[in-house]
Parts: structure tokens; sequence; C-alpha cells
């Protein structure tokens, strides 16, 4: 068993000297030690009667640090305890202090202190709740290891020798104990918090003594910690209410009478209010005058923080906030496991399966919203397969937990009532999968979760848009140009996309055709104004280009001020330099009203083709677009669209051109209607099937390849 | 052709047969449990959307003496339609 030595510097400590030395004497140390400095009471004789060996040393040369180094240089043991001259140990704390010192790894242990009867509630409380938070969860020993709280007190703390000689007290004025525990942690020695190793030990101080032992206090937090106590009188105010309010539940909780509680807050309030004053003077002590200093200090000390040098004053870091653990996983974990293992191996391919009638085929989606087109496409093209006889099924993956709290009945029911009829069941998450023919990746989200299914022959991308541009340089852009990297064979939703796909990433891909709901989108009965321009201003999505369209109908409305301006598509209505109307978010059947009663339509796209214009030119309504993206693929140079560059004045000569020449107006409504007719869901379905039996047929040449 | 691989042949054509059927088999099985998870999905539709799961509600303390205890309070009801239709002739 390790020798102890118990290390007390004493200075005028007789009140409760006696009562310490009998209990460490209890507690079975193998030496005890008095460092006392000028005391003018009974001290020395107290230590020499409970058989302590006494070391005397002038009061100006005592430090809190320089001193216990002294003592610790004097003891024997290979464990200096150090306590205080208030603080009296409990039954059981050496003891506990020996078992958690059989851990080679701990230089540095301490307890907490309990209040003594007397205590003031509010000291009693704060000791308590103070202490109680560095315990381990269940309230057992806690060992901190860099990086966690530096906190130490030689009220009552426990040293390894080995350690102590390794580290030493630095030679501070105050709260030495602090830089002990930041400077032990930082060699390397762990630091444990031993709540059965308590003292009872009191402050007893009236409220200006509490006040002035604040600003010493402090003025060594400075030194130490670099720590400046902030003035801002709400939140000081605010604090003092906060802590007097705890001290008044506590005392409750304590069952005190009322007029002691009432008693003690008013006492609480002075003391919390004092303390924030005075720890905002002692951390600023060198800025008050030597004399002031001297008074406003208990150990009436006149230094000041910056007249101490540290021996390597590094900054001090901020306390740190320990956050704990709330999610099961990280956002992109699926993607990592690609990256570190690569995908899932897929199955053995079957000769003739692309050619099969029904295939098994299971769609993977990320969350949608009521309206979404990315997402109404997708389960149009579902929802004509199922019809054809595949077996299908859809998958949401959730990667930020936007459906945690929907369950599957609820998103198979809002995948028919909001987008198209599908029979398949819906799932969320993947603890049901079964294994599919064909796996059909959706969103850049759900190309990593693909890759990881098991069970599966062949799999394909069904790609709405380049999503990359969607994103600034960050990971999400990152892994948006990683799925395309997986030789997952690609159906693009344009020609543009897919020559993209082939050219930039070298991916195998296919494209099919956006379709148009022509029961919606059609000539209707009703007045074509020819004044009206509608435009898609939904500016939350950036590639709309929205800015260059306001600033192309601010030119148009510079140029026609009586043109009447639409908006729609945002329910957040754009501040604008020209006045407009705004419709908002519309259903389908209200946009097709609204496409056959404007004269022209605006409606931008910076990356792939989008299923509105096809919808205005279904509904006969000319359309202009951005030349030199997308549009070109699908109407060439001198289609239907009215095609300009991203410019303003330009667009906004394409829009007045339509509003002035009503020939030109007619022959682009009527090419619009003619053009668009065969581009159906029906269709889009025929090219998508075409791509999923051209995935199932690369495995299969693939295979015969090997 | 020599024999031997005229038998090859035909195994290879008999075993391709034997896939296409299982891989059938499969389809029609796959089809089967789509069709009853999504009816238990259509079914389940209000249960879902109260995050009411029935299994777990039945297993809460209190649960089963609460269905004993409608169990008791039907069958009470029952005896005294029974009575009342004795009483007044009615079938």
């Amino acid at each position: 068993m390790s020798r102890v030595t118990a290390v007390i510097p004493v200075k005028d400590g007789e009140r409760y000297l006696e009562e310490l030395l009998s209990a460490v004497r209890r507690e079975q140390v193998d030496e005890l030690l008095v460092i006392d400095s000028g005391s003018r009471d009974r001290s020395v004789a107290i230590a020499r009667a409970a058989g302590a060996t006494v070391i005397e040393i002038p009061p100006a040369e005592f430090g809190h640090g320089r001193t216990r180094n002294l003592g610790a240089e004097r003891a024997g043991g290979e464990l200096i305890w150090f306590l205080t001259q208030d603080a009296t140990p409990v039954e059981g704390s050496l003891a506990a202090y020996r078992a958690v010192f059989s851990d080679e790894r701990i230089g540095v242990a301490y307890g907490p202190h309990l209040p003594r009867p007397e205590t003031s509630p509010m000291i009693a409380r704060e000791l308590s709740e103070f202490f109680d938070g560095f315990a381990a969860p269940g309230g057992g020993v806690a060992v901190q290891h860099r990086g966690d709280p530096t906190f130490l007190s030689n009220v009552n703390a426990c040293y390894r020798r080995a350690c102590w000689e390794q580290v030493h007290f630095r030679d501070l004025p105050y709260s030495e104990d602090q830089a002990f525990g930041r400077d032990a942690l930082a060699a390397g020695w762990l630091k444990a918090y031993v709540p059965e190793a308590a003292v009872l030990h009191a402050h007893d101080y009236g409220p200006l003594e509490f006040m002035r032992r604040y600003f010493d206090e402090y003025r060594g937090l400075r030194v130490t910690q670099g720590h400046v106590e902030a003035v801002r009188p709400l939140e000081m105010a605010l604090w003092v209410g906060s802590r007097t309010k705890a001290d008044l539940r506590w005392m409750s909780e304590q069952g005190l009478p009322l007029g002691e509680r009432l008693r003690w807050t008013a006492r609480a309030t002075v003391h919390h209010g004092g303390r924030r004053v005075f720890a905002a003077l002692g951390s600023r002590a060198e800025r008050i005058p030597a004399p002031l200093r001297r008074q406003l200090s208990l150990e009436r000390r006149d230094d000041a923080p910056q007249a101490v040098a540290l021996p390597d004053a590094a900054p001090a870091l901020p306390p740190a906030v320990r956050v704990p653990a709330r999610r099961g996983q990280e956002d992109y974990e699926d993607a990592a496991r690609v990256l570190r293992d690569g995908p899932a191996p897929l199955l053995d391919p079957i000769p003739g399966m692309a050619d099969r009638e029904r295939l098994r085929i299971a769609m993977i989606v990320p969350p949608w919203r009521r309206g979404s087109g990315g997402h109404n496409t997708l389960f149009q093209l579902m929802s004509r397969l199922e019809r054809r006889g595949h077996v299908c099924s859809i998958w949401v993956t959730d990667l930020y937990g936007e459906f945690k709290s929907f369950w599957p009945g609820v998103l198979r029911r809002q995948v028919n009532e909001w987008f198209a009829p599908f029979d398949g069941p819906v799932h969320y998450g993947f603890g049901d999968w079964a294994g599919a023919d064909v796996v059909l990746a959706t969103g850049w989200q759900t190309v990593h979760p693909t890759l990881l299914l098991e069970g599966v022959r062949a799999r394909a991308y069904v790609v709405n848009d380049h999503e990359p541009e969607f994103f600034p340089t960050s990971t999400e852009s990152r892994l948006a140009d990683d799925t395309y990297r997986h030789g997952l064979h690609c159906i693009a939703a344009s020609p543009w996309l897919r020559d993209l796909l082939i050219d930039r990433y070298g991916a195998s891909a296919d494209a099919f055709q956006l379709g148009v709901d022509h029961e919606l989108y059609r000539p209707l009965d009703v007045v074509r104004r020819d004044d009206t321009v509608v435009y898609y201003a939904r500016h939350s999505t950036d590639r709309r280009a929205v800015p260059i369209g306001l600033m192309a109908l601010e030119e148009l409305h510079r140029r026609r001020p009586d043109t009447r301006i639409v908006l729609f598509g945002t329910d957040r209505p754009p501040l604008t330099s020209f006045p407009y109307d705004n419709l908002g978010i519309l259903s389908p059947a209200q946009l097709g009203t609204l496409y056959n009663e404007a004269t022209v339509g605006l409606c931008l796209s910076l990356t792939n083709f989008s299923l509105m214009p096809k919808e205005m030119l279904a509904c006969g309504l000319p359309c202009v677009e951005l030349a030199g993206v997308s549009a070109e693929s699908i109407f060439g140079p001198d289609g239907p669209l009215e095609l300009a560059p991203l410019e303003p004045q330009a667009l906004a000569a394409a829009i007045e051109r339509l509003l002035d020449d009503r020939a030109e107006w007619e022959r682009r409504s009527r090419q619009g209607i003619e053009f668009v007719a065969s581009h159906t869901w029906d269709v889009a379905t025929d090219e998508v099937e075409a791509g999923i039996r051209h995935a199932l047929a690369e495995r299969e040449q693939t295979a015969a390849q090997r | 052709m020599t024999d031997i691989e005229i038998a090859q042949q035909q195994e290879i054509e008999r075993l391709r047969a034997r896939v296409a059927q299982l891989e059938q088999e499969l389809v029609e099985q796959a089809e089967r449990s789509s069709r009853v998870v999504a009816e238990a999905q259509e079914r389940l539709y209000w249960l879902d959307r109260w995050h009411v799961d029935l299994n777990e509600l039945m297993r809460k303390p209190g649960a089963a003496e609460f269905r004993w205890m409608v169990r008791a309070v039907r069958g009470v009801l029952r005896r005294i339609k029974k009575l009342k239709r004795k009483l007044t002739g009615a079938s």
C-alpha cells in the first residue's frame, strides 16, 4: 500500500484544526506535515499536540504554489494529500483515494467539498451542484483525460509524487491548483474525481468578506486562465435572479422554515450580485489603484494580474462544453461505406433476363413534398411500369430523418393522393429489403444506399438533373458528383443530360423525355389575355435564375408599363422594383387555367430542362427559356420555344417580341401544341423501361465477356 | 455435333427452361408478397397516421384488464338483448 503524507498549510487556523488533524489521523495517514506561515493563534501548538511535523515559514514567504511545493519536497509519501486548514475529511476519504491510485495513469485526484451544517444555503447548494457535475454517470469515480474539465482544488486533493515531480505547482499567488490540473492533463496524466473522498468545508464569511474573496479568486483566475468576467448588466441581473431562484428551490427541498427562507433569499440576492461585481473587479484588478486593490482583497494583497509572468503563458482555452451523442449515425455513413468498401456485389445475370416480360423493380427515393416535380416524374413512371405488369416497390431512404414521423401506410397514401396511383408497397428504410431484378436510384442521396443493397441483378439511376450543380463546393456537391462514377446505368431526363453524363463522367446512359399530363394541360375554354406575362419565380430554387428573370421583367416593365406581370410558384413574393400580381403556389389544374389565360410564359432553368415550359406549350402558351443550356437538346434552336441568352435585356426583348408579333405568337403557340402532343408519360415510360432493360442487358454482356 | 454435345446442349436448354420457370415463380411470389404488404399498408392507414401500434398498446399495463372489461360489458349487453327478445317475442 502506498505511503501517504498529509500536507496542511496553516495560518491562524485553530478553529477547525484540531478536528481536522484528528480526522486525518483517523484516516491513517503515514505522515502529517503542517506548514505554518506566521499563525498568531494556537495553530502550531495544536499541530504539535496532534503529532504533526510543523514547518514554520515567515508570512512573506508564503505562496499557494510555492508553499505546497515545499510541503511536497519535505513529504516522504508516494501520495501527497493536500488539505486546507478548514477542510475536515469524512470517514473513508483516504481509502477512496488509495483505491483510485491503484491505476498508475492517475496523477492527481480530488474529492467533493461538503457543506458544514452552518454553511449558508447558497454556498451549500453551489457546492453540491458543482461537485455533482464532475461525477461519472451513476455518481461514481470519473476519470478525466486531456480535453476534459481541468478543475482541481487543493482544499482536498491527493497527488502522486511522480506526477508532482514532473509538473510542480506554479509559483502563483492564487489558483495554483487549477494551473496544476491543466498542466497535469497536458503532460498526459489522468485526473480523477472521487466522490467518496469528501471533506467538510465551510466558508462562513459575511457578505462583504465573500465579495472580497471573490475578488481574490477572480484575480487568480485572470492569472491562471486569462479569464475576464463579462460585464453585461441585463445578463448579470438575470443570472442573479436565476441563482436566487435555485437557492429558494434548494432551501425548500431541504425543508427550511419560511422565515429562514425569506432571510436567506435577501442574503442570496446580495451574495450573487456582489459576486458578479467583485468577480468583474478581480479579473480587472490591474486597472484598480493598488491601495484600493488591497482594500478589496480578503487576503489584503495589492498585486495585479499582469505582474505575474507565467512560465509558459499559452493562451487560455475557453471552457469546453460537453455535448453528448444524440444521433445513431452521421448523415453520410452509407456513402462512407461505399467509398471505403465499394458497392455490394450484384447477383449473377441470368441469360435473357433483359427481355423477360415481368421484372421486379425497386425504386429508391428521397423524402418528398407535395407538388415536388421530380417525385411526380418518378411516381408517374412507376405507376405505369406497374400497370405493364412489373412487380414494383418504392423504398424511401431518409438521410436527414425528414420522414421519421411518417409510417409506411401514410407514405403510401401520400404517393397515391399527391402524385400517381400506385398499388405496390411503400417502405421506409430497408428493413424489409428482399432483393430485386433492377434497383433504381433516383436523387443523389439515394445512390450510395442503393449501392449497398444486396440481392440485386442490375442497378440503374433515373437522373432528373445534374445535381452537383445544386450545391456550392461542399460534401454534398462532392458526393453528388460521386454518384455518377459507380457504374449505374443512367436514364437521364433529357438528351442534354444524357450527353453530359457520358461526356463528363463516362457513364453508360439513355435518355427519356418528360411526359405531360394532357388531361390537365391542354387548350381550355378560357379567354386568353393579350397583356399578361407569367413567370415561375421560385427564388428558393437557385437554378431558376430568378434574379435574372426579375431584371428581365423590370426591363419589360420599363418598356411596357401597361403589361400585366404575374408571378407564381412561391408563397413568399419577392421584393421587386416593378409592380406585379402574385398568385402563390397553384395546383396543377389552376396552372392549366393560368397558362390558358396568359400571353407569354417565362420559365428559366440553368441546368436540365424542366417540365413546366412543356406544360405551358401544351396549353398553347408560347414560352421564353434560356438559350445555350439544355432546351435546344429537346426543341432544337428554332423550335416552339423562344430562346434568349442569360441577359435581362435579351430576355425582355424575347418576351416583347411575342407580345408584339401576333403572327410569331400564333406560330409558336401552334408549334408548341403539336410538338408536345407526343410527349406523354406513356412514351416516357417506354423510354425508361428500355433503359431498365438496357441496364440488365449490359450486365449480361459484361458477364459474357468474362 | 456428337451425341455428347447434343446431350449437353439439351441439358443446357433444360436447365435454362428450369431457371426461367424458377424466375417466373420468384416474380409471382414477389408479386403476392408485395400485394399483401400493400394491402396491409392500406388497411393500417389511419393507425399509421395516428402512430398507433395495437400490439404495443395491448402490451401496456391495464390493457388486458380493459379488454376483459369490454368483453364483460358486451356479454352483459348480449344477455340483456337476448332476454329482451325472449320477453317481447321478437326473433
